[in-house]
């Protein structure tokens, strides 16, 4: 069985390639084509020595939805809504992201104004119809959109959640009046309470369907050309893979989808490597995405935006995106404190060692004076790229105006790095009630494995795992998923009361909605998991929590007692003699698919691997020491470095400080103890 | 407390400094989280709190990057002094409670709770929480009293209280505390949830002074202050010395003429210090929209941040800004004048105040005044089926226009100034908890101030009660008549006040009313004032008002009496709508040639025209600057004269003259 799994980034599309009778592993990396994303998907699996036609799994993560969204690459769509409320939209929760900076602005609504038209009805908090619905006034609107050349239409009526009777027959409207339209109802998309929360995820859903619906459309065609005739899996943010046809109608649920993968794919390696809980530390030239696994599950928010202000209702994983990666500049502020990022010099002009214009300091130029990165060996070798002016702008810019050395120049500058970095660690762990000790930090991308020994140090977390490929780790996440679909829906109830029926019925019911949604997808009944779970709260609170369950459900008294001990671990106190509330029901089904296994690589010594020294410097020795450099892929299983080393490899360095050891086990994972 | 100062001899690195900011700011971002994820009142839940750590002092070594605008710089006085007061008795395990607005804080809905930290038996911080609570007793439920003449009849006054003492929670205490307001067991739940936010935060900071020593966390504490000392002063340096002077006014003062309540503020840059002198302004007034010295001193902080927004908040920043604040006046109320009403009063006006004046100083940063903060109570006893009588309370808040800004349209549809972070209700949700139907939740067409660049647009929320007993309703805001101001030559926005209509009868009920009964099928609406207009009107680009008028932010009659662009309407199906170019150059000839004269025509005419149907009520203010009784109809002159004063010093004088 061939597996491909494929990551389209913003920059570059990247393919793994898996056959399981050889337990050969093929990477490739390609520039992304974003014009015609599929093209990109077609050059990686071209360049390998698979043919297409012989792959049977494909399975790819995407940030085509993500890009469309921040570039604001949308068709122009249209909004149906109650008279009264076309401003919902627009009005949000009225807050703004940057509190203290009057000329900094929430980004603007998705739909314009003009293009937001009102229907006659209102039905209220218990679903009662008030006002009937005016199909005059629906027709008259869709008049308009079709006037208007709008064929993508979105309707969120107010307190459709718990009626979605008037939106279903607006949409039949619009079906029989202007057949062209696609629609999308908000009770269909998510029955959930809160009338903004619910548009907003409604009109990105509506926005995302054109987009993601042609390159999906664009991409099963060229893989079908080519001979592969299996499904075409794309990951959602909530960690499993949907089939293009789920996911042309529920694009927002893609919005994730990369980070996502990464996060995946940490929790697999760590799982591997004998750990249950996780921390994913993702980090590139521009930002570095933080996820967190606990006890094998990966933890999960279900409000997540790409801009701020418009929320996407959808599980998502619980990704923390901080501005620290390679590209971060450093600069000083006003105060005369040393600071780096948020500002980026990204891919280009990047650190001023790439030699193509960039005049700043950045933590790589950092890493270059310290001698932990050979400019000579950027990406295998390919890129020209140099010390010296690493070197001058660090004098200038950063150790002149301190009155500090050179070295301790960017030796401050790293620190400062992986301080923020910390930070970023700290609000998906301590800050969540979880201790850092308990976990093991999964570092991947271009400058994960570069920092990761001094953020693990710094936040006590006891070792660092390293995947064998960290540059393609969203790839592999895409190999590792089963088919999956959630359903959630608003169910407030006292959690005393003898609710148990009531919760089994409603479960059952969105059982068998995601049991037909596997079907369709071809999933066996047998290979069908249902989880479940309950959010609560105490009565008065605002905030819910997630209580996992089983069905049947035991009783009300266990559930309670489950969401009593959740609180403790979450919030650090319980009360039990507090009234507690059902607010909530959540169900994930799983089609489960076999996850391939990794082969195990020839044991061997490290000296083998050893390639030359060199001085890099650190900051616990405070002195430069000659540092023995290895190749990353003679390395072979068992063998142990103690620190200070450091590891090369085509797409990263991993630095190994001094009092570190690093191990490298059967699949060729490096295990630091720090 | 000398013996906490920390040695001299520390070195503190770049880096270790660097690193103790930071996390110091995570930990007051955290105590953040957690209150918002466990509290109890919907207004805490939608970020009407603050959180920070100060030292052994009292001193603000930092603040939540999240925080309520309103609570800056009152958190330090409330924990100096409770420190003062407990002196001598400040132990281990202790937790504290105050909400006394007269001891730094601001009104008594927001709940302090301190906790002491203690590193090897001495007390090196303090960490503190701040919560609106949702009622803390007395008549009025969400405890706002227009009627109280004194603090005695607005609800619980608590002074610095221990509420754990050397570890034992004393539930005596508690329960005195919860027993007197609405919904006990939900405020006992907040007191929980903040007093585990300090607890949470003690416990990071502890982990630091394990980590890096307490005299190196003691020195990043001093050094966390001078650096924001630092910054601010260089920024401040930069600039050219010089004195400043503004008013803005509150509407009126129940107890005297019409007419309006001035808060005067003078503003001197004297090298790298700013200072503020509101001694001009007049004594306070006969409802609470007073405030006390810490709510008008958060004001002036927050108003100068405002130009200042990437310099941290701490007592670092209180060295360098400055301010008067005479007893007696609107801007600092005595112990017992009321002031629950504080931020709908004198708080956003010294704010609005300190923008206007930095505009001129940062033009790059100018903004011309926001919507007055507003929020509406109803409360009493929902009979819809099922619900049995029980209690409701239903607090609103809208949210409306920034001002207009250099080169920039104001923002539309934005949280107050007030706390540009607090949210607003969702209405599926309101409608599930209070007997009321949301009719109507929207922009207002045409409620954004005039100017080259427009305020942002208001809003209009309304409602109709469903089957109520012993219902209520409150009322709290202002700018009725001192109605949301452009600068530069921008006009004003729109009128704030309720509208209440029972059985066929429209009443204009005004900004400040409280405990007005209400009975099923009663119909309120109320409106948010756009953004005042920067710059003259008669400049803004055609091509923007004709956007404007496509997405109904501006109608056509208006796009031609405020900005003398002149519309044709197309075919609105398909939103083309056509400048008529030589029609609108006379149209802006005509008004240049005549607004001067029109701010000067005789007001009772203009009222007279107004009762005629011929003039509607924008005309009388962004024309003739002619204010009126709203609900009578009748003329306020002195309020008018005012009025044109204050349009003729932002916009008439800014106004290009006529050749």
């Amino acid at each position: 069985m061939r597996r491909a799994g494929i990551d389209i980034g913003g920059t570059f599309t990247d393919v793994i390639l898996f056959d399981e009778e050889t337990g050969d592993v093929e990477i490739e990396k390609t520039p992304s084509t974003p014009a015609n994303p599929a093209d990109g998907v077609i050059n990686g699996l071209t360049k390998s020595d698979t043919e297409i036609g012989d792959l049977e799994f494909f399975s790819h993560g995407s940030t085509v939805g993500t890009n469309a969204l921040i570039e604001r690459e949308l068709p122009r769509i249209g909004l149906i809504t109650t008279e009264g409320f076309r401003d919902v939209h627009e009005i949000r929760d009225g807050t703004k992201e940057d509190l203290w900076d009057a000329y900094e602005d929430v980004a603007d609504p998705y739909v314009q104004r003009r293009d937001r038209l009102e229907v006659a009805e209102r039905i209220d908090y218990a679903g009662n119809v008030v006002e009937p619905l005016d199909e005059e006034t629906v027709r008259e609107v869709v008049r308009i959109f079709e006037k208007r050349g709008i064929d993508t239409i979105a309707v969120s009526l107010i307190n459709a959640y718990v009626n979605g009777e008037h939106e279903q027959r607006v949409e039949e409207i619009v079906a029989a009046e202007y057949p062209a339209a696609f629609v999308c109802t908000s009770h269909e998309i998510l029955p959930e309470m809160f009338e903004h929360e619910r548009t907003s995820t409604t009109v990105i859903n509506a926005a995302l369907v054109p987009v993601v619906r042609d390159y999906l459309t664009d991409l099963e065609a060229k893989l079908d050309e080519r001979g592969y005739d299996g499904d075409v899996l794309a990951m959602h943010s909530g960690g499993g893979v949907m089939t293009t046809e789920a996911i042309a109608y529920y694009a927002a649920r893609i919005a994730n989808s990369g980070p996502t993968a990464g996060a995946i794919a940490s929790q697999y390696i760590a799982d591997q490597c004998g750990f249950e809980n996780a921390i994913g530390f993702d980090m590139g030239g521009t930002s570095a995405d933080v996820s967190l696994t606990h006890q094998g599950d990966i933890e999960m928010t279900d409000e997540w935006a790409v801009e701020y202000g418009y929320p996407i209702m959808f599980p998502s994983t619980d990704i923390e995106t901080i501005g620290a990666g390679g590209g971060s500049i450093a600069w000083i502020d006003d105060g005369g404190s040393l600071r780096v990022g948020p500002n980026s010099q990204g891919a280009d002009p990047g650190p001023a060692c790439y030699l193509r214009g960039g005049d700043k300091p950045t933590t790589t130029d950092a890493n270059v004076v310290l001698g932990w990165v050979d400019p000579d060996r950027f990406l295998g070798g390919d890129m020209n790229a140099t010390a010296e002016p690493a070197r001058k702008v660090i004098q200038r810019d950063i150790a002149d105006p301190l009155g500090l050395e050179l070295t301790e120049a960017a030796s401050a500058i790293e620190q400062i790095a992986v301080a923020n970095m910390c930070n970023a660690v700290r609000l998906v762990s301590t800050s969540k009630g979880f201790d850092p000790r308990d976990f093991a930090l999964v570092a991947f991308g271009g400058a994960g494995p570069l920092h990761a020994a001094h953020v693990a140090r710094e936040m006590n977390v006891p070792q660092v795992i390293i995947p064998p490929y960290p540059g393609i780790n969203s790839a592999l996440g895409c190999l590792l998923v089963d088919v999956e679909h959630d359903l959630s829906q608003t169910f407030i109830a006292d959690a005393a009361a003898d609710i148990v029926d009531d919760i089994e019925t409603a479960f059952a019911d969105m059982e068998a909605e995601i049991r037909e949604r596997l079907d369709e997808e071809g999933i066996d009944e047998s290979e069908m998991q249902m989880d479940h779970e309950i959010k609560m709260r105490y009565t008065g609170q605002w905030r819910s929590l997630e209580v996992g369950c089983s069905r049947p459900l035991e009783s009300m008294e266990t559930i309670r007692e489950r969401f009593h001990r959740q609180h403790e671990q979450t919030y650090a106190y319980s009360d039990e003699g507090q009234p507690v509330e059902v607010y909530g029901l959540h169900v994930t089904g799983r089609g489960v698919v076999e996850k391939p296994s990794f082969p195990e690589i020839d044991s061997g010594k490290a000296d083998t691997a050893r390639r030359t020294t060199r001085d890099a410097y650190f900051e616990a020795a405070g002195e430069f020491i000659d540092t023995a450099v290895y190749e990353r892929a003679s390395l072979g299983a068992g063998a142990t470095l103690e620190g200070p080393a450091i590891v090369e490899q085509m797409d990263s360095t991993v630095v190994v400080p001094p009092n570190a050891t690093a191990e490298v086990d059967e699949t060729g994972t490096i295990i630091l103890t720090v | 407390m000398t013996e906490t100062q920390p040695q001299t001899d520390i070195d503190l690195d770049p880096v270790t400094f660097e690193v103790l900011r930071s996390s110091f700011t995570n930990l007051v971002d955290r105590m953040a989280q957690q209150i918002r994820r466990t509290c109890y009142s919907f207004v805490i839940y939608n970020r009407d709190f603050s959180n920070c750590l100060n030292d052994a002092e009292g001193n603000t070594v930092m603040q939540g990057s999240k925080d309520i605008a309103v609570h800056v710089g009152t958190l330090h006085y409330t924990c100096k002094e409770t420190l003062e007061y407990f002196e001598g008795d400040i132990n281990p395990g202790d937790v504290y409670i105050v909400n006394d607005p007269y001891l730094g804080g601001t009104h008594i809905n927001d709940v302090r709770i301190m906790r002491p930290v203690f590193y090897e038996g001495e007390l090196i911080a303090v960490t503190q929480s701040n919560g609106h609570w949702a009622d803390v007793g007395g008549p009025a439920p969400g405890s706002f009293n227009i009627e109280a003449n004194d603090h005695f009849a607005e609800g619980m006054r608590i002074p610095p209280l221990k509420i754990w003492d050397a570890g034992e929670f004393r539930d005596d205490v508690a329960n005195l505390l919860t027993t007197n307001m609405r919904l006990s067991e939900d405020r006992m739940g907040d007191l929980r949830a903040q007093t585990e936010a300090t607890r949470i935060a003690e416990e990071r900071l502890l982990e630091l002074v394990e980590k890096y020593g307490v005299d190196t966390v003691m020195t990043a504490f001093d050094e966390s202050k001078d650096y924001v000392e630092r910054i601010m002063r260089e920024q401040l340096s930069d600039l050219p010395d010089g004195t400043w002077h503004t008013r803005d006014y509150i509407d009126a003062d129940p107890n005297k003429e019409e007419g309006f309540v001035t808060i005067d503020v003078e503003m001197t840059i004297d090298g790298d210090e700013v200072h503020y002198d509101l001694s001009g302004s007049d004594e306070y007034v006969g409802n609470f929209l007073n405030s006390t010295f810490g709510t008008s001193f958060s004001a002036v902080v927050s108003g100068t941040k405002m130009f200042f927004p990437d310099v941290p908040l701490n007592s670092g920043l209180y060295r360098v800004v400055s301010a008067d604040l005479p007893e007696g006046t609107v801007v600092n109320a005595p112990e017992p004048v009321p002031v629950t009403g504080s931020v709908a009063g004198a708080y956003e006006k010294v704010m609005n105040a300190i923008f206007e004046l930095w505009s001129e100083v940062l033009p790059e940063r100018a903004m011309a005044c926001a919507f007055n903060l507003e929020y509406l109570l109803a409360g009493g006893q929902d009979q819809r089926p099922g619900r049995d009588g029980q209690e409701f309370a239903w607090y609103d808040w809208m949210a409306g226009g920034w001002g207009g800004r250099d080169g920039k349209d104001g923002s539309n549809a934005t949280a107050p100034v007030f706390g540009a972070g607090l949210a607003v209700q969702s209405l599926e949700g309101q409608e599930r908890d209070t007997p009321l139907v949301t009719s109507e939740h929207s922009i207002v067409t045409d409620s954004a101030g005039p100017g080259e660049f427009r305020g942002g647009c208001g809003l209009r929320k309304g409602g109709r009660m469903l089957a109520c007993e012993n219902s209520v309703m409150s009322y709290c805001s202002d700018r009725a008549r001192s109605i949301t101001w452009g600068i530069n030559g921008g006009l004003p926005g729109i009128p704030h006040g309720v509208t209440l209509t029972r059985d066929g009868e429209s009443q204009d009920m005004g900004t400040v009313f409280s405990n007005v009964p209400i009975d099923e099928g009663d119909e309120f609406v109320r409106p948010s004032s756009g953004g005042g207009g920067f710059g003259d009107p008669l400049e803004r680009d055609p091509e923007a008002v004709l956007e404007d008028v496509k997405d109904d932010y501006v109608s056509v009659e208006r796009a031609e009496r405020d900005y003398g662009v002149v519309i044709e309407e197309i075919d609105p199906d398909v939103c083309a709508y056509e400048i008529d170019p030589e029609a609108t150059d006379e149209q802006r000839a005509f008004i240049r040639a005549n607004r001067e004269d029109w701010l000067r025509e005789d007001p009772d005419a203009i009222t007279e025209r107004y009762h005629e149907g011929e003039l509607d009520k924008l005309d009388l203010i962004r024309r003739y600057g002619v204010i009126l009784d709203w609900s009578s109809g009748e003329l306020l002159e002195r309020t008018t004269a005012e009025f044109r004063e204050l349009l003729r010093e932002r916009a008439a004088s800014e106004w290009t003259p006529v050749e």
